[in-house]
């Protein structure tokens, strides 16, 4: 019971990081109908950011964080007018390849700072307790893990409430709903896609944090960790919001479970799954819900017209 | 019809392979030229066109099922991977650790193929469901899978980091590997590769080229332009899409078998995401739906970079004192033609030679 509850705690907090990169991936899908494949490698800027600001600039830690947070916005936002701008209209499989391309530059950039030794980020998380964590009933919860849930909660809250009541929240809604009526009712569309893409880029700052921060540490493979946000917001469908939250959490879940069960998954199974099982089964469910599900457990079916 | 040479009389004209005796001289001049090219070029040029060759198969491969039938398909690399193991499990050496049957290389290349389009047909009751992005991303999901698969398999794969040899150049008995002496004449390996090569991606341009004026090559373009509307005409989705796959696996199984031959041996690692995404940029640099693109498109992933290393000794800056080592250039480059051809020029590379062919064709009279 104790290895099934921290399986759950670990997963939930995987769980958290995913919906924060996933939520981004959505917002962007929806207003846009651009899949960013940059998101990843944003939130790894973002954790770059902060570690070059905290512990090679001497700065504190938390004004870092914010500075981070917001540059990672801003670099965001001028990635959607320089890059994306000339593309609004273009086929979505070109839009999804300048993503990438995108994404090598981040990534290749980032990866020559980072360098071969992992990096710190600063933050006073491994301070805490005995090594950053404390033990709840036997069971074992990082401060880290906490913070991220508490973060990813507080965050999903404050961004329904601005999507639901702020002028700019239900701009956004009318925009992802019809773009040309939008313009009709003197929406500012332009203004929202940028809007969009700082909201996208905080959120992947915040979710690179939690992913690299404390003895998790930044190397040239955070990357990856990023990248499963993916299958998240797919098995919850590209333009659903709380499809992306409930694909989260099943990723999260999963690769907790998995991580931690995965020798007596071997004796059901009766092979040998493998090193590092627990990261590709994000991708195998994902493989299985889109057979059934083609648009995602959430998503609004495409209508199409012949 | 001479003097006129854009004057088709009949439909078998206008849809032959060259369509035209300008066409025909220039095939024929460009093969004779690459063939000379083989006798005068130092090893590091012969090795680098050789490699750009492969990864033309390759990409023609990707360009038939993503350029012509229009289906995202990230995972390229996944059946260049799939071809690769099969060769080396074929025409490998057993060592302690992997295993090898050491045959022929007129068996293993085309098993290798097979494999791959095998493989290719396996996921098509998958991939035939799904369009568009959704294909995409599960395609990506394969892409991972595979490389869990690669470097899991260690009796195939040799392991992650670890890697291993792969296929013995045997082919109908003669070793290539020392060289063989015609007449006087004597070819060292680099040149039989070179030549296997040159022919193996003639041959493969002859059969997209020719593909896309048969009836799967129409199909796969309606496919393309309108799939429920292919499917009103009368054409078979499933069989179109699943062969669509299958041809383009078998293309980049057979580049993968020869290419990782070139290079003597292959690890795991290298099928990664980022090898699959190579083949979709290299299409879409070169002009993706297009025969000529990806031959392009090749041609220019394998030749920047040897362009970058000569302007940097051209330039005479010492290479410790660049911020970023020469791949890391070459990366950001490269990902920079990504953003800079999809932005700009959205055909590609063909997109620009068929302008400048235009612009010559009437010149000087641009009207």
């Amino acid at each position: 019971m104790t290895i099934f509850l921290q399986a759950t705690v670990e997963g939930l907090s995987l769980a958290a990081i995913y919906s924060l990169v996933a939520i981004g991936f959505v917002l962007i899908y929806k207003s846009m109908d651009v899949l960013s494949f940059a998101q990843p490698a944003l939130a790894v800027v973002g954790a770059g950011i902060i570690s070059s600001l905290a512990v090679d600039r001497g700065l504190p830690f938390i004004p870092a964080l914010l500075l981070a947070i917001i540059l990672t916005g801003v670099l965001s936002l001028i990635i959607e007018r320089t890059f994306l701008r000339p593309m609004v209209g273009e086929p979505v499989f070109s839009v999804a390849v300048l993503t990438i391309g995108i994404d090598i530059l981040l990534r290749t950039f980032l990866d020559s700072w980072i360098g071969i030794n992992p990096r710190y980020l600063g933050d006073p998380f491994p301070t805490y307790g005995t090594l950053g964590s404390v033990n709840v009933g036997g069971i074992n919860l990082k401060y880290l893990e906490i913070a991220a849930l508490v973060t990813a909660i507080v965050l999903i809250t404050v961004l329904s409430i601005f999507f639901k009541r702020s002028k700019y929240g239900v701009a956004m809604r009318a925009t992802s709903f019809d773009q040309e009526a939008a313009l009709a009712q003197g929406i500012n569309v332009g203004r929202i896609f940028g809007l969009v893409w700082f909201i996208a880029g905080i959120l992947a700052a915040f979710s690179g944090f939690f992913m690299t921060g404390g003895f998790n540490t930044l190397s040239q493979f955070s990357f990856v960790k990023a990248l499963r946000a993916l299958p998240a917001v797919v098995i919850g469908g590209l333009d659903s919001i709380p499809g992306a939250v409930v694909g989260s959490i099943i990723i999260g879940l999963t690769q907790g479970y998995v991580a931690y069960y995965q020798f007596q998954l071997e004796g059901i199974v009766g092979i040998s799954l493998g090193n590092g099982f627990s990261l590709l089964a994000p991708y195998l469910i994902m493989f299985v819900i889109l057979i059934f599900k083609p648009d995602g457990l959430f998503g609004t079916e495409e209508v199409e017209r012949v | 019809m001479r003097g006129r040479p854009n004057l088709y009389t009949d439909y078998s004209k206008e849809s032959a392979i060259f369509s035209n005796n300008t066409q025909k001289v220039w095939f024929v001049i460009v093969i004779i030229s690459a063939i000379v090219f083989s006798f005068f070029a130092s090893d590091y040029w012969l090795l680098l066109l050789t490699t750009a060759f492969l990864i033309a198969v390759a990409s023609w491969g990707l360009n038939i099922v993503s350029g012509f039938a229009g289906q995202i398909n990230l995972a390229h690399g996944f059946f260049v991977g799939i071809g690769t193991y099969t060769s080396a499990i074929i025409g490998g050496i057993a060592t302690s650790s992997v295993i090898g049957y050491e045959l022929d290389m007129i068996i293993w290349l085309p098993l290798s193929g097979i494999a791959a389009s095998i493989v290719g047909l396996m996921i098509a009751p998958i991939t035939v469901r799904l369009k568009g992005l959704n294909l995409g991303l599960v395609t990506l999901a394969l892409v991972f899978i595979g490389s869990h698969l690669f470097s899991n398999f260690k009796t195939v794969t040799g392991g992650a980091g670890l890697g291993r040899k792969v296929a013995k150049l045997k082919l109908l008995g003669v070793d290539l590997e020392s060289g063989i002496q015609i007449g006087t004449y004597f070819l060292d390996k680099n040149e039989i590769l070179y030549l296997i090569c040159l022919a193996l991606c003639i041959f493969t341009g002859l059969g997209v080229k020719n593909l896309i004026r048969t009836r799967a090559g129409r199909a796969y373009s309606a496919i393309r332009d309108g799939d429920i509307a292919a499917e009103a005409i009368g054409i078979n989705i499933f069989r179109y899409k699943s062969s669509a796959f299958a041809l383009s696996s078998f293309f980049g199984g057979i580049s993968g078998a020869m290419f990782f031959t070139v290079s003597g041996g292959v690890e795991p690692g290298t099928f990664n995401l980022l090898y699959s995404i190579i083949f979709v940029a290299i299409v879409v640099i070169g002009g993706a739906g297009t025969v000529l693109g990806p031959l392009f498109g090749a041609f220019f992933y394998t030749l920047f970079p040897a362009f970058i290393l000569v302007a940097i000794k051209a330039l005479e800056i010492s290479e410790q004192s660049l911020p970023l080592n020469l791949g890391q250039i070459e990366r950001i480059l490269f990902g920079l033609f990504i953003i800079l051809f999809l932005i700009f020029e959205p055909r590609g590379l063909w997109g620009i030679w068929f302008r400048l062919r235009n612009y010559f064709k009437a010149w000087p009279f641009s009207y």
